[in-house]
């Protein structure tokens, strides 16, 4: 081929597009932005089990209820409270969140005796709950300095309620995964004495519960919170002995959570005068009026939970893999791809019996690889399933190249341009057809939440829809500019 | 190459179709006997059934491992090449499982770990099989809409569910279990095994010509593509089985499998109802 059939078909569109891309994925993966420590890796994205880290899955022990009649709640939630010992919360005005695990049948006497009947009964939290779950393990884990941490909120398809969060730590063992979960920061409520002085009060352990922001009648936002007896009466002498009672002003009563203060107000007059008669067990600390007062709110709710979840949950599943295992896992995978393309070569080969032929085809098949990991790079992590797609991707990939080449070769010759467009288009009709398909098929797996193979499925999509989009119009030109020299 | 040996033309599409439906038959009887004694069509894996699973590379034999977790609920030992192995444990509570996993740190602090509880596993279990469906549904329905026409489509969905069944028989006879992996597998191998029918039914009823030159044709061509594909899965799967990486290799396997049993539903159901089909057509 001379040098000008070769710019033509640079200047074709279809192999231009493809070059582009390749161009493109490159540049993603070495120069944008520039990862020379990295070596051949680049920017790619890895998954726990390639680069070594923890995964755990919990559960959460709650249900969503939704009942009639609609909002006559309040009798209602009384009722549960009580009779389950649980928290429960309003949704909305049929919903009811119920943070235990309790069975439908348990549920259906509470809720006979207050006049009302279940409409559906799922596990799982509302997205709310769900989100502050998500929210206090980023907390804890950024408190940690852990950069490389995803946390994911999991729906089962077929449920409207988050019932799984997962947390992936990398480059942390199982035993600190778990510590992270489980551990607790230190709460503690002091009292300013004189000046800038404080005293302490009580702990974290002897708060009993803890409500969800509500609005008080003038609109200022607050968290509920309760004592124990000892708490509450420790809180009490506080109170007197300091002078928060008389000059709440004076001497503000201070919240800290591992020695950071994340509250600080003076005693409410009425809360003053009660406080005088006698111990009082529920309380609320207002943060203010608007969303501003809201997301102090939200906030502090977390600092007197001290980073303990606001719903029970259970590990389900758990794994690790150490790094040095995921480095030689890594190495193995990228030996299988190569080992992988070798192989069909020699498959092509054994076919064709003609260079001019084969190496395109290869070429092609490598281009596809190099724009899926392009892409890739921002939307999976490449873990062993992924991986796993990209090899099944180089099978069928290679295979759509043969249709394309025989339907095109037809009897051994290279018909006229006009025939060859009308067998080229019939060609990419059958991959059309077969990519639609592949497509469709594994749809369902990279839509569900659960599955861990979320990354093989989307991987194979993108394959099959670069595939149909890009590398099979470019090899059909590229192959028919080969063969017509 | 041997598949090549075989000539398409040369048997009745009765003939034809004969093997693969007895394969699809016994399939059928396998899974549906698995079902009533068991629940299920397929033997759960730990992704499936709960349990933990653990890769490590040591040099310890089978026996020394045995004799290590023997306190353990130790279901399996898989060897790989090298020093890789396998090991299966069945589900067990909180209690056991911190302790299981305290002494594998001990005795193999460089093993992967993975442990799903019973009960999400059956959680799992039921997301798979909704994917299954759905997957097939879907499929069916992109085939029937590129067709349009009752017999090539049908047998294009048909062979496709012959594939799954068939290569679900084969994994229960030989001990694949049914595993997040090997569902990925049987979904991905319904998005493979329409390829090259949907060039044969091309091929066969788009194009003009005699018959028995589009089919032959269409069977080079067919098998080509097959064996590419083949040759693509057989590499990772050598790789990944000597590498001790269970997920791909049990991917890989899966895959394999099914390619040949696709082979045989494409070239001999497919092709002999479609065959069927044309010569009953121009007789009338």
């Amino acid at each position: 081929m001379n040098s000008e059939a070769i710019m033509s078909l640079i200047k074709d569109w279809r192999v231009a597009l493809l070059l582009l891309l390749v161009a493109g994925s490159l540049v993603g993966i070495y120069l944008a932005p520039p990862s020379p420590e990295k070596g051949l890796e680049g920017n790619l994205q890895f998954g726990l089990d390639l680069q070594g880290g923890s995964w755990l899955q919990m559960e959460f022990q709650s249900v969503v209820v939704a009942y009639s009649p609609d909002g006559s709640a309040g009798d209602l939630v009384e009722n549960l409270r009580t009779g389950l010992e649980a928290e429960v919360i309003q949704i909305d005005e049929n919903h009811l969140e119920i943070r235990k695990n309790v069975p439908r049948a348990d549920l259906e006497p509470i809720f006979a005796t207050s006049d009302a009947s279940i409409v559906t009964y799922q596990t799982g939290v509302s997205p709310f709950t769900a989100d502050e779950v998500k929210r206090i393990l980023n907390d804890k884990v950024n408190a940690l300095g852990m950069q490389d941490a995803r946390i994911n909120l999991l729906t089962p398809t077929g449920s409207e309620y988050p019932q799984y969060v997962r947390i992936e730590l990398a480059g942390v063992d199982m035993a600190t995964a778990q510590e992270i979960i489980g551990t607790q920061g230190l709460f503690e409520i002091r009292v300013q004495t004189t000046g800038n002085e404080t005293e302490h009060v009580l702990y974290g352990d002897q708060i009993t519960s803890v409500g969800v922001p509500q609005r008080d009648p003038d609109g200022r936002w607050g968290v509920g919170f309760s004592f124990t007896d000892t708490g509450a009466e420790a809180f009490r002498n506080a109170a007197i002995e300091s002078g928060a009672v008389d000059n709440p002003n004076a001497h503000h009563l201070v919240m800290i959570l591992d020695n950071e203060t994340v509250y600080s107000a003076p005693l409410d007059r009425d809360l003053a005068a009660q406080l005088r008669s006698g111990p009082v067990r529920s309380l609320s600390a207002s943060t203010g009026i608007g969303d501003a007062g809201l997301d102090d709110a939200m906030a502090l709710q977390i600092h007197l939970r001290a980073g303990a979840l606001p719903v029970q949950v259970d590990i389900v599943g758990s794994g690790s893999v150490p790094a040095a295992l995921g480095e030689q896992f890594k190495t193995t995978v990228a030996l299988a791809g190569l080992f992988a393309l070798f192989t069909v070569g020699v498959v092509v080969y054994y076919r064709y019996r003609e260079p001019a032929i084969v190496l395109p085809m290869i070429a092609t098949n490598f281009a596809e690889i190099i724009i899926l990991l392009g892409i890739a790079r921002f939307i999976v992590q490449l873990d062993l399933a992924t991986i796993a797609g990209l090899i099944a991707v180089v099978g069928t990939g290679i295979d759509q190249l043969v249709i394309i080449t025989d339907e095109v070769l037809h009897e051994g010759r290279v018909p006229s341009p006009n025939l060859y467009m009308k067998r080229y288009g019939r060609a990419l009709g059958i991959i059309a057809v077969a990519a639609a398909t592949v497509f469709i098929a594994m749809l369902p797996l990279a839509l569900m939440d659960l599955s861990t193979l979320r990354g093989f499925a989307i991987i194979t999509i993108l394959g099959v829809l670069i595939g149909i989009l890009v590398t099979r119009p470019a090899y059909g030109k590229i192959i028919m500019a080969i063969l017509s020299k | 190459m041997e598949f090549a040996r075989y000539d398409v033309n040369k048997y009745s599409p009765r003939q034809m179709v004969a093997l693969p439906l007895v394969l699809l038959l016994l399939a059928g009887v396998l899974l549906g006997y698995a079902t009533l004694a068991t629940g299920l069509p397929l033997t759960p894996g730990i992704d499936f059934a709960g349990g933990t699973a653990v890769t490590v590379f040591t040099s310890d034999g089978r026996e020394t491992i045995e004799a290590i977790f023997s306190g353990y609920p130790l279901l399996s030992v898989g060897e790989g090449i090298g020093d890789g192995k396998y090991l299966q444990f069945g589900p067990m509570d909180d209690t056991q499982h911190q302790a299981l996993v305290a002494l594998i740190n001990e005795k193999y602090p460089d093993a992967k770990v993975d442990q799903i509880g019973e009960t999400f596993g059956k959680t799992l279990q039921g997301q798979a099989f909704l994917a299954l469906i759905f997957s097939f549904i879907g499929m069916a329905v992109v085939v029937f809409i590129a067709f349009r026409s009752l017999v090539p489509a049908g047998t294009i969905v048909l062979a496709a569910f012959a594939d799954i069944a068939i290569t679900a028989g084969i994994m229960q006879v030989v001990g694949i279990p049914l595993s997040l992996g090997t569902t990925a597998a049987l979904l991905m191998l319904i998005g493979y095994s329409v390829d090259s029918n949907i060039l044969l039914t091309t091929r066969l009823l788009k194009r003009k010509g005699k018959l028995d030159e589009k089919l032959a044709g269409a069977f080079r061509t067919g098998i080509i593509m097959t064996t590419t594909t083949l040759a693509a899965i057989a590499a990772m799967w050598v790789v990944s089985t000597a590498g001790q990486i269970q997920i791909i290799s049990e991917i890989g396997s899966v895959l394999l499998i099914g390619l040949f049993v696709d082979m045989m539903n494409t070239w001999m159901l497919n092709a002999g109802i479609l065959k069927g089909y044309i010569l009953r057509g121009n007789k009338k």
